[in-house]
């Protein structure tokens, strides 16, 4: 096998304990949302659980407190106790409505604040440090972004362009940034709930900045991902004011 | 040219609901100087015993004032007993209960909170009057983007500090988002310094400065004395 790749060494990172937690409060949702755990049904105890798991015990805890704290499980005390799943997990879409209904259009504009001063870094250093065959590749991921079929494959698709773009920037600090921003905000902007968004235009942008890239223009470049960024933030705060404050037009008057 | 009827109403229902918090920081005010003046019984320093009942009064506010986050009273330095407690503030947390805040209090400690400094304590001060300041990340005090609307209060006939209360721009969004959604256009809410408060779109945007000059907007100079806050608005 090749050497991996920087970002493949991005992927491959040893897991910290915080994600095993994670995995386990994603494997044990979808076990629910697919009918495998019924509501009412009873989890092995916590020592076979984390057995199971190949976890530590304070892991297993982790990922149990956050599964009550979704709402998902429940733990009772006595000789009838343990714990029992409560409730279906919240479908994606209803996490992102809860999502916009919590964040305020000051948070949103932050975000955008945050990921236009990582992004400007992050175009000018690929700029500089890019190689032919990084481009190859960013022109191959700009393009799969119109290819992707439903809303949350064009999610992956876009956050795994503006990943790859800050990999070949060479930067692991950025590089983690982008990918911590790209989490916070992708599934947001593609998940159609007010005004869907349209792929053949970000595409287009994205195949706009790698010919910036590639022609080692760095002030285009970051004009260009600035513009990029700020035309995501206002689809966000559309969304965020159709879904949060569209009825009080009629209620104030 | 006269300003719609939506425009018209949205300034008046912006300035009803701001000016109740202006009144409310005002009667704050008075509460606590009649305090102090019972407690001090004439002695010239505010020591421990002068404190007390200082922390009911912000509780009290809180409870009331939904919208508030945090509420208190901060004293010039002058007026305090050496080593004596400067500030009295109590702060909503995430779970709702209501805490008082600590303040690093040590002049030159790195995370000294030389509030005397801070516009809300200094224009307070030195205008005699009521003062907003914010938008503004309050670093090293509460520690997120918020408001502070303060009004100063004298004891003895002396200025001796300000009492006021603390909005996040998070919590003000949801009150007066439905008011300036009522207007058809792009409009905001400034502050005096030209910077957006809140606007209904993503036209103006919570800490922007509207730069003098590109006046493509109408503007209506709120009533609530001594803020200085406009609805800006394009006609």
């Amino acid at each position: 096998m090749d050497s991996p790749t920087s970002f493949q060494t991005q992927i491959y990172r040893s897991l910290p304990e915080i994600e095993r937690a994670d995995a386990i409060v994603d494997r044990i949702s979808k076990a629910i949302a697919l009918g495998l755990l019924k509501v009412g049904e009873r989890l092995p105890p916590e020592a076979a659980l984390s057995e199971m798991f190949g976890v530590g015990g304070a892991t297993l805890r982790e990922a149990l407190s956050e599964l009550r704290e979704q709402g998902i499980v429940e733990t009772r005390r006595g000789r009838s106790g343990g714990t029992f799943v409560v409730n279906q997990p919240r479908t994606r879409t209803e996490a992102i409505r809860d999502w916009f209904l919590s964040t305020s259009i000051s948070e949103i504009r932050d975000i955008g604040d945050e990921h236009s001063a990582v992004a400007a870094a992050i175009i000018r250093l690929a700029c500089e440090r890019a190689e032919p065959h990084d481009v190859e590749r960013l022109q191959e991921l700009a393009r799969a972004l119109v290819l992707a079929p439903t809303p949350e494959k064009r999610a992956t698709a876009d956050s795994r362009f503006h990943i790859e773009l800050a990999v070949s920037a060479q930067s692991p600090r950025l590089a983690n940034a982008e990918i911590r921003i790209q989490e916070e905000t992708v599934q947001q902007i593609w998940t159609p709930l007010a005004v869907a968004f349209d792929p053949e235009q970000a595409a287009a942008e994205h195949l706009e900045l790698v010919r910036a890239v590639a022609q080692d223009q760095p002030e285009k470049a970051q004009g260009l991902v600035l513009e990029h960024i700020r035309r995501n933030i206002f689809h966000l705060i559309d969304t965020k004011l159709t879904l949060g404050y569209s009825q009080s037009t009629q209620d104030a008057q | 040219m006269i300003p719609d009827t939506e425009v018209v109403h949205s300034a008046q229902s912006l300035t009803s609901w701001i000016g109740g918090v202006s009144t409310g920081i005002k009667e704050l005010s008075a509460n606590v100087a009649s305090l102090l003046e019972r407690n001090l019984l004439g002695k010239a320093k505010v020591d421990k015993a002068a404190l007390a009942g200082l922390d009911k009064l912000s509780q009290e506010f809180l409870a009331k004032n939904t919208y508030a986050v945090g509420a208190g009273t901060f004293f010039a330095h002058e007026f305090v007993e050496h080593g004596g407690q400067a500030l009295e503030w109590w702060s909503r947390r995430e779970s709702g209960a209501i805490g008082r805040l600590d303040f690093d209090q040590t002049p030159g400690s790195s995370r000294y909170y030389d509030y005397e400094k801070l516009p809300f304590f200094s224009t307070a001060a030195a205008t005699g009057e009521q003062t907003l300041w914010g938008p503004y990340i309050d670093y090293l005090g509460f520690e997120d983007y918020i408001l502070t609307f303060t009004a100063p209060f004298s004891v003895h006939g002396h200025f001796t500090g300000v009492a006021g209360c603390d909005i996040r721009l998070k919590d003000l969004e949801p009150r007066l988002m439905p008011i300036l959604r009522a207007i058809p256009g792009d409009a905001a809410l400034v502050n005096a310094s030209n910077r957006v408060i809140l606007g209904n779109s993503g036209r103006y945007l919570v800490g922007d400065r509207i730069k003098t000059g590109s006046s493509v907007q109408d503007r209506i100079a709120l009533d609530v004395p001594h803020l200085g806050l406009s609805l800006i608005y394009t006609a």
